[in-house]
This record gives C-alpha cells, sequence and structure tokens, in this order.
C-alpha cells in the first residue's frame, strides 16, 4: 500500500506542479484545490493502471471516492487485492 | 393535459413498472415515483396556504425530481436550487422568491438557518412519509393552467443580483412532446442524463423520459472527472440517447475512449450550452457511424428554440449551423435600428413562442429589457425575447451563431455574466477597482484588482466563496496599482486583453 502511494504522489507532484505548495497533501482534495482537472485526472487513472496493471472501471469510479492520493491508492490497493 | 406533471401521470398509467429514474442510491419505477411525489404533494397542500413557488434544495437525486413533482402535483411551480450555491446566493434568491417552502434533507436544512425567513422548510423524508390525498391533489391541479409558471430557474445576472427565469408549463409539454418525435424515443429508452437539475438542459432529460416512459440514468457525477470511462458508463448501462454540454462531449472525445467503445445502444446524441467544435464532433461521428447527432440552441428563457441535426460533413474549421425553429417556435434577428436584418446579415438572435417564459421573476424592469414587440407586426404585436446573441441565416436558411452582444459568457457549459463575479468582487477587502475578463485561449477567467497591496488568488478565492458559486471562480487574479481606462473613462477592456495576451503563464 505504502509502495503505491509513493508512486501515485511522485506521478501527481510531478504532472501537476505540485512544487512546495503548503495546500498539498495525500488526504487533499485534488479536484477541489484545483491540482487536477479532468485531463489530470485521466492521466492518473492511465498511469495507475498501467504501473501496477490493473484496470479502474467506470463501476470503481461510481463505488469508491477517488479525490485524493490515498483515495486513488487505496482502489489501486483494492484491485491489487492488498486490502 | 396542463400541468407538465400529467406527464409523470400518464407514464405511471401507461408503465407503472417501467424504471423511471436512478441515481447512485437507487431505482424507482414510475409507479413508485409517482406515489412518493403525490404523497408529498399531500403534505405540502395541507401545510401551506401561499400558491407561491416551492424550492427544492437537494443534491442531484431521484429524490430531488420527486420533488419536483411534489411542487407540481400541489399546484406550485418549483425551483430547482444547486445544493453547492454559497450561502450568499442563496440569500439572494429566496429574497426575490419569496418561496412558499423549502424542500430539502437534514444536512442542507442547516445552511438554510438565519436566511429562510418566515419561509416554511420540510425534509423531503419527512414528506415521503405523509399520506396521499387525492381530492386534494385533483383540486390542486385542477386551478392550474398550462400559462401558469412550471419552474424557477435562476440564471447569472449581470448586476450581481440572479434572475429567475419563469417558464410555462406548455413550454415544457411542447418540448418533450418534440423530443420524443424527434428522437424516435419509446419506452425502451434509456438517457443519460449530464446536466444539473437547476440547469435547463436537464429539462428534455426529465420530462422526455416521462413523456415516452424511458429510464432516466443520473449519470455518477465523479465519472465526469474521468471521462475517459464514461463510454464504459454508456455501454455497461446500454444508453440509448445523450443530452450533453460540448465540454463533456470534446473531454470524451480527446480522451481517445471512444475509438475502442462498443456502443451499439446508442442512437442519439445531442448537445447545447455551448459551441461544440467539428474536430471533436468529427471523432464522435466517426465512432457512432448512422447516429442521430443533434446541435440545439436556447439560452433558459426559451430552453431550446433552434436544433439542427447533423445532415452532412464539416471540416474542422466550417461553423455548425444551430439549425431551425423548433414547430412552435419562432426567431427573428434585429440589427441595431430594431429592424430585422437582411439576409446573410448579423443581428440579434430574437425568439417568441408560446413556450417561452413568461418573465423574470418578481423583476418586472428586466423582463421589460429583455422583450421586444416584432416591428412589422405593430397591429397584433407578438412579443419576442431578445437573447443577446448574434446570429445570421445561412444560404440553406439554417441559423448561425456567432458570439455574445455583451459581457455573457460560456465556460464549461454554464453561462455566466462577468457583471455578477465583478459585483462580488468589488467588496474584496483593498480592492479599488475590478475587472473580470475572459482568457479564451485558456478557458479561464481572470479577475484584474486595482489594490495598493496585492491581493492572491487563494484570497480573492477566499473571499468570493461565499458569494459566487465555484464554476465562476476566477483562474488567475492580477493586481494593478490602476486599472487601464479608456477615452470614455471606463475600464479598457480591451488593454486588459492585450495584457493577458502578452502576460500568458506558461
Amino acid at each position: 500500500m505504502d509502495e503505491i502511494t509513493a508512486r501515485l504522489d511522485e506521478f501527481i507532484r510531478e504532472r501537476c506542479e505540485v512544487g512546495d505548495d503548503p495546500d498539498y497533501g495525500p488526504d487533499v482534495n485534488l479536484f477541489d484545490m484545483g491540482f487536477l482537472d479532468s485531463m489530470g485526472a485521466m492521466e492518473v487513472v492511465t498511469f495507475a493502471e498501467q504501473t501496477f496493471g490493473v484496470e479502474i472501471t467506470q463501476k470503481d469510479i461510481t463505488l469508491y471516492p477517488m479525490n485524493t492520493v490515498n483515495e486513488i491508492a487505496e482502489v489501486v490497493g483494492r484491485k491489487k487485492g492488498l486490502c | 393535459m396542463n400541468s407538465a406533471v400529467c406527464l409523470l401521470e400518464r407514464a405511471y398509467e401507461l408503465w407503472p413498472e417501467n424504471e423511471a429514474v436512478t441515481d447512485e442510491r437507487r431505482t424507482l419505477t414510475y409507479r413508485e415515483l409517482r406515489n412518493l411525489a403525490r404523497r408529498a404533494a399531500s403534505a405540502l397542500e395541507r401545510g401551506l396556504a401561499s400558491r407561491a413557488p416551492v424550492m427544492v434544495y437537494l443534491p442531484k437525486s431521484a429524490e430531488m425530481i420527486a420533488g419536483f413533482a411534489a411542487a407540481l402535483y400541489s399546484g406550485r411551480p418549483y425551483v430547482p436550487t444547486d445544493s453547492a450555491a454559497p450561502r450568499g446566493r442563496l440569500e439572494k434568491i429566496i429574497s426575490n422568491l419569496a418561496p412558499s417552502a423549502v424542500i430539502t434533507n437534514a444536512a442542507l436544512a442547516k445552511n438554510l438557518e438565519g436566511i429562510a425567513g418566515g419561509t416554511r422548510v420540510f425534509l423531503m423524508d419527512e414528506l415521503a412519509g405523509a399520506e396521499a390525498d387525492d381530492a386534494l391533489i385533483a383540486s390542486a391541479l385542477g386551478a392550474v393552467t398550462d400559462s401558469d409558471p412550471v419552474y424557477v430557474m435562476y440564471t447569472s445576472g449581470s448586476t450581481g443580483t440572479p434572475k429567475g427565469v419563469t417558464i410555462p408549463h406548455r413550454g415544457v409539454l411542447l418540448f418533450a412532446r418534440w423530443a420524443e418525435r424527434t428522437f424516435g424515443w419509446t419506452s425502451e429508452t434509456v438517457i443519460a442524463n449530464q446536466a444539473p437539475l437547476y440547469f435547463d438542459v436537464s429539462v428534455m432529460d426529465v420530462y422526455g423520459a416521462m413523456r415516452c416512459g424511458g429510464h432516466l440514468l443520473l449519470t455518477p457525477e465523479a465519472l465526469f472527472r474521468f471521462p475517459n470511462k464514461l463510454p464504459e458508463f454508456l455501454a455497461d448501462n446500454a444508453v440509448t440517447h445523450i443530452y450533453w454540454v460540448p465540454t463533456v462531449m470534446i473531454n470524451v472525445a480527446n480522451s481517445g475512449a471512444l475509438a475502442s467503445a462498443e456502443l451499439p445502444a446508442l442512437k442519439t446524441v445531442a448537445f447545447a450550452g455551448e459551441v461544440m467544435p467539428n474536430r471533436q464532433l468529427n471523432i464522435w461521428r466517426r465512432a457512432l457511424p448512422g447516429r442521430v447527432f443533434a446541435n440545439l440552441y436556447g439560452p433558459t428563457e426559451t430552453d431550446v428554440c433552434t436544433a439542427y441535426i447533423v445532415d452532412r460533413e464539416f471540416s474542422d474549421s466550417e461553423p455548425l449551423p444551430i439549425g431551425s425553429p423548433l414547430p412552435d417556435m419562432r426567431v427573428l434577428l434585429l440589427g441595431e435600428d430594431g429592424r430585422p436584418v437582411k439576409p446573410g446579415e448579423t443581428g440579434e438572435i430574437c425568439v417568441s413562442g408560446s413556450g417561452i417564459l413568461l418573465g423574470y421573476w418578481n423583476n418586472p424592469e428586466q423582463t421589460a429589457k429583455s422583450s421586444v414587440s416584432d416591428p412589422d407586426n405593430s397591429a397584433y404585436p407578438t412579443r419576442y425575447y431578445r437573447t443577446g446573441d448574434l446570429g445570421w441565416w445561412n444560404e440553406r436558411g439554417e441559423l448561425m451563431y456567432s458570439g455574445r452582444r455583451d459581457g455573457q459568457i460560456k465556460l464549461r457549459g454554464n453561462r455566466i455574466e462577468l457583471g455578477e463575479i465583478e459585483a462580488a468582487a468589488r467588496m474584496l477587502p483593498g480592492a479599488e477597482n475590478v475587472c473580470a475578463v475572459f482568457d479564451k485561449p485558456r478557458q479561464e477567467i481572470v479577475l484584474f484588482l486595482e489594490a495598493a497591496d496585492e491581493i492572491s488568488l487563494p484570497a480573492v478565492r477566499r473571499g468570493l466563496r461565499g458569494a459566487i458559486p465555484a464554476y465562476m471562480m476566477p483562474g488567475r487574479a492580477v493586481t494593478m496599482e490602476k486599472l487601464p481606462h479608456n477615452a470614455n473613462d471606463k475600464i479598457d477592456r480591451v488593454r486588459l486583453a492585450e495584457w493577458l495576451e502578452e502576460n500568458r503563464p506558461g
């Protein structure tokens, strides 16, 4: 679980040019705080699918919140059967 | 049929066990939706003396649609209200509307404390447990005619006060019939909704489904953040019709997900609310050959007033027509002199029809300002609504859209008056003067502030959060010692636009 969070965090930090923004964190709503728009969101999902070998379906997105780094990591972890 | 809710009554009689509406939590059949609405309506009618509109202040859900129908069964118009609306905006709406009641839930009811005044607040859960009284409903509905208001929808107002567009029942009835016939809907139709229920784009979804006994899916909102997963949702649910704003259609097209999508059920794709670029439309059309694509046009004041069914190929740069008026609508293009323009010339799009707005709620000045009489028919004048949009007729007799004549913009399908943002921003501490400019290439609103010390974007957002909805938030804030003025001593928007050209980030 920790590795998934770390790699997602690293990807999002780079993709969203987070820098040293104090508003960023693993439990921050990436959409509400303006870090992610739908283009970025799709890139994060595609990155997660390719990196961790899972498929995130429309049902996953409907059933589970995916607004924060930790929430996205949790969905990926669940798909990998680690949770 | 006089009330729009007769569509629900008819669907209940013809297809009681058909699925009517599905949200993230549950599905209601037409029997369940109708009975729930009638129980709530009976409680409303027993509890209220005033015939004023009923605000329905709930998150998008089957329950919210039952709330609309409850108001209508009780003989009152409804006001669909954004559950995320900032308190300042809610307060302005309540003060303009003077509603007879608000239907809400326990969590949202807290936001109304201190601003509801004498308005009765009902929780939908409690209304749902009431007993239905058929005689009471029959008597309330019997007093409604199709010229009475069916709903009031608040849109952005340039002075900072939202305007309550008031639509008659016949507008909804005529439009639902037109949509059913045009798209060939049946009781097998499955509509996947995208638009918020407080935007007029959703009217076709809600009443179109009732008209044909079809199934309305309230697409989970989280999916719109991941547009590449939307085709999968359409496939899994065998959706037959969508009516989405172009921003969403563009995101889906650009995601590449249509290339591998299998959507045999999807028959009709309609869009409206802003200009649909042909490049993305062509991606959709190539992925879904032989389907019907419809470019619809109309401000909230008329709902849809013209339609163009795409009947030929368009190159990426050709403008897409907005088409011909609906059967019960008339369009007139008026020039600066108030006279109809010559063929091929650009004029303001003015619309008449029995289904257009009755007026702005409790706002006679705005209503008068937006109306014009047919200059060629002075003996029996017809009232036309001035849209503020510009258009021209092409050589095929199709209406073409060519922009706005004022400060209204469209951002991700949302209609926004820059003046409403400016009115709110003038209240920011330290701001001497403000000007909101739409940066079209970047699709963001830039707020220029005249202030001695810099006002940062987070400070702007904090300050505006209680006054304007999130979709109106500036994406950039620029502080200047002095805003440029033109010869008329007005803020020089042209120079600010030039400044933006030269000072784009990145």
